[in-house]
């Protein structure tokens, strides 16, 4: 049930690119068909910090089998995600969302939270934190997603 | 003694109540992720002190832990 | 710290670590990024004046952080005190003779000052462990061990805690519990109760025990709420019970004339040194029971943080204390920060507090003239400077000073006790030097 809102939302997203949301276009209809991590995010959560090599090795490994990886930044400076990004440069595509519609329109109740969608737009798994002993896992889940024919 | 323990149950049971309505969203919490809003921002500092007063006072303690912070994970 | 406090001193490591669950050494100050090493140690000087006691410590905490935020903590500390404090002995007119807890030498006060027992330099080894981990997502655990020893006195004791937070990690409820074990083992045995001061004829004066034990429970709640993007609030309430021997073995009270408040001259024992003067040794309750609530809030202003404490104590020996403690830290350049820290402390006086007993009135229960457990106010006032080094890591120096000053009221007085000064006012400096580093 509490999926509910971010699937419809998800799924609206994959119809419609939202009004306004953030700065930059945020439109997940360019993805359909290939396998979608968002992933929401900021410059002083550390286990973000941990998550970015690992998101990074994803993203090599599996970016040809059609794995994309978006990652938002709720910073409320852009100059502190900056910082960050020098410091950890990511290969995948960083989103901002200065207003904060979209950590609240897909529910973000954790510091990160990560959606796995699925190639037919379906949410296939949510994330609250990052865990390192658990990477293995999150890599299963993306495997899964990519073979999945439906 | 005993309107003590009460009073401080009370209080205990309404910050609870009345918590869930106050806060910040997960990502607001840029300001509480800094060391130097930590409860206990030096723990060396604070024994230290602690030693010193409990050695020259009758009172002792009273400080917690948890909370704050960054909330992630 | 005082010499006798080295037993306090012991038992407030447990507090400070054990009994205080985790505030101290098991609490991760900030969480760090990647499995390693962070090592926090401290120099302290702490001295009060007029030869009183001087302490030099050396604190070692050492965090090892395992892989998604689980921690082993250790602490080690090391203390050396030298110096004297007061005996429970007012001062008078005329001096004073008194024999050595050791019992095998006396030494002598001059008149006007008060009696201070010079006798203990000792040191002292504390230590603690620690392992904290997440359990689940909302929970988190900790358990600990501490001990320490000292030649009379050792502390065992263990602790555990566990947190969980609710309406999305804005409020965190928290419960503890402590449990320790103390030995005393003092020098010249354990005095029984109300007993005369011995002669100092080599320490058998028939009236000691060999070693006493004290139990301490404590339990601790709390609660910790985000109140907005800059305030954070935390209320806990503690309970500790102690129980067995809760008497200080080398304080006394001296024993006065009722009209002139002097002190009573005894015949001393031919061919042996002794005191001087009629005095006992003091006697507390088996068993103290104390109700704390704390409450702080940290408060950021634009790069500025206030921290402003308050914590009420009251327990069944009717002391009741107001703890102020406020700090407020100011960012320097672009590596450093002051902090001024001020703190006011009042305390009122347990029920079997006295000044001295008067000749001839029925011998109290309980009775110590213990100035710790005496009417009391204390400020401390300081400056703390923090910086970064060239190599990233954490500095800082700080200077405090405390001052103690007894509140005794003039109906407490009896005759000549009113011409000079019935609490031994302290003034002490703090100086200490932290160094911070990691990996």
């Amino acid at each position: 049930m509490r999926w509910l809102i971010p699937l419809v939302l998800l799924s609206a997203l994959f119809l419609q690119a939202p009004a306004a949301a953030t700065d930059e276009q945020f439109d997940l209809t360019v993805h359909q068909g290939k396998v979608v991590i968002v992933d929401f995010w900021a410059s002083w959560c550390v286990p973000c910090r941990r998550s970015f090599p690992w998101y990074n090795a994803m993203h090599d490994k599996y970016g040809d089998e059609g794995l994309i990886i978006v990652a938002v930044n709720l910073d409320a400076e852009r100059e502190a995600a900056e910082e960050f990004l020098a410091e950890y440069p990511p290969r995948f595509e960083i989103v901002y969302d200065e207003t904060k519609d979209l950590a609240r329109e897909f529910d973000v109740v954790a510091m990160p939270t990560s959606y796995l969608i699925g190639r037919n737009g379906d949410i296939r798994e949510r994330h609250f934190g990052f865990k390192v002993k658990k990477q293995s896992e999150y890599e299963a889940a993306i495997v899964d997603a990519l073979g999945a024919r439906e | 003694m005993r309107l003590g323990v009460l009073v401080s149950a009370l209080l205990l049971l309404g910050s609870m109540s009345a918590c869930s309505s106050m806060g910040v969203e997960p990502w607001e919490r840029d300001v509480l992720a800094k060391e130097e809003m930590q409860l206990t921002t030096d723990p060396v500092e604070a024994a230290t002190d602690d030693h010193i007063y409990f050695s020259k006072e009758a009172s002792s303690g009273g400080r917690g832990f948890g909370g704050g912070g960054c909330g992630c994970n | 710290m005082h010499e006798n406090d080295k037993r306090s001193i012991t038992a407030t490591l447990a507090a400070a670590t054990c009994t205080l669950l985790g505030a101290t050494a098991p609490e991760p100050v900030q969480a760090q990024e990647e499995p390693g090493w962070d090592f926090n140690t401290a120099l302290l000087y702490y001295g009060e004046d007029n030869d009183r006691v001087q302490d030099v410590s050396l604190s070692l905490l050492a965090r090892r952080m395992f892989v998604d935020d689980r921690y082993l903590s250790l602490g080690l500390t090391a203390d050396a005190l030298t110096g004297a404090s007061p005996n429970g002995a007012l001062s008078m007119s005329f001096p004073q003779t008194f024999t050595k807890p050791s019992g095998k030498n006396t030494y002598t006060t001059p008149p006007g000052e008060f009696p201070i027992d010079d006798t203990f330099k000792d040191t002292r080894i504390a230590a603690t462990a620690s392992w904290q981990q997440p359990l689940g997502r909302l929970y988190e655990f900790n358990v600990g061990v501490s001990a320490s020893s000292e030649y009379d006195y050792t502390h065992a004791g263990l602790n555990a805690r566990i947190s969980r937070d609710f309406n999305k990690r804005n409020t965190t409820l928290s419960a503890g519990l402590a449990l320790a074990r103390d030995d005393i083992d003092p020098v010249g045995g354990v005095p029984a109760g109300l007993s005369q001061m011995p002669d100092a004829d080599g320490g058998d004066g028939g009236n000691r025990g060999s070693s006493e034990t004290k139990d301490i429970v404590d339990i601790v709640l709390g609660v910790t709420q985000v109140v907005n993007r800059n305030l954070l609030v935390q209320v806990n309430y503690s309970y500790s019970d102690s129980s067995g021997y809760l008497t200080d073995p080398y304080k006394i009270l001296g024993v006065v004339d009722g009209t002139t408040g002097d002190a009573v001259p005894i015949v001393p024992t031919p061919g042996v040194d002794g005191p001087s003067h009629l005095y006992l040794l003091e006697n507390r309750p088996d068993s103290r029971t104390k109700h704390s609530l704390y409450t702080q809030g940290k408060y950021y202003m634009n790069g500025k943080v206030l921290d402003i404490s308050y914590r009420y104590m009251t327990d069944d020996w009717e002391i009741d204390s107001h703890t102020l403690d406020m700090r407020f830290r100011w960012p320097t350049g672009s590596n450093g920060y002051l902090e001024p820290h001020l703190r006011f402390y009042t305390q009122s006086a347990a029920d079997f507090y006295t000044l001295s007993l008067v000749d001839g009135d029925p011998l109290p229960e309980y009775a110590s003239a213990d100035y710790r457990l005496g009417d009391f106010d204390a400020i401390t006032a300081g400056l703390k400077y923090g910086w970064q080094t060239n190599g990233g890591n954490d500095m800082n120096v700080r200077l405090e000073l405390y001052r103690q000053s007894g509140n005794v009221s003039s109906s407490q007085l009896i005759g000549n006790q009113l011409d000079r000064d019935s609490y031994p006012d302290l003034d002490a400096i703090i100086f200490q030097y932290g160094y911070r580093f990691g990996k």
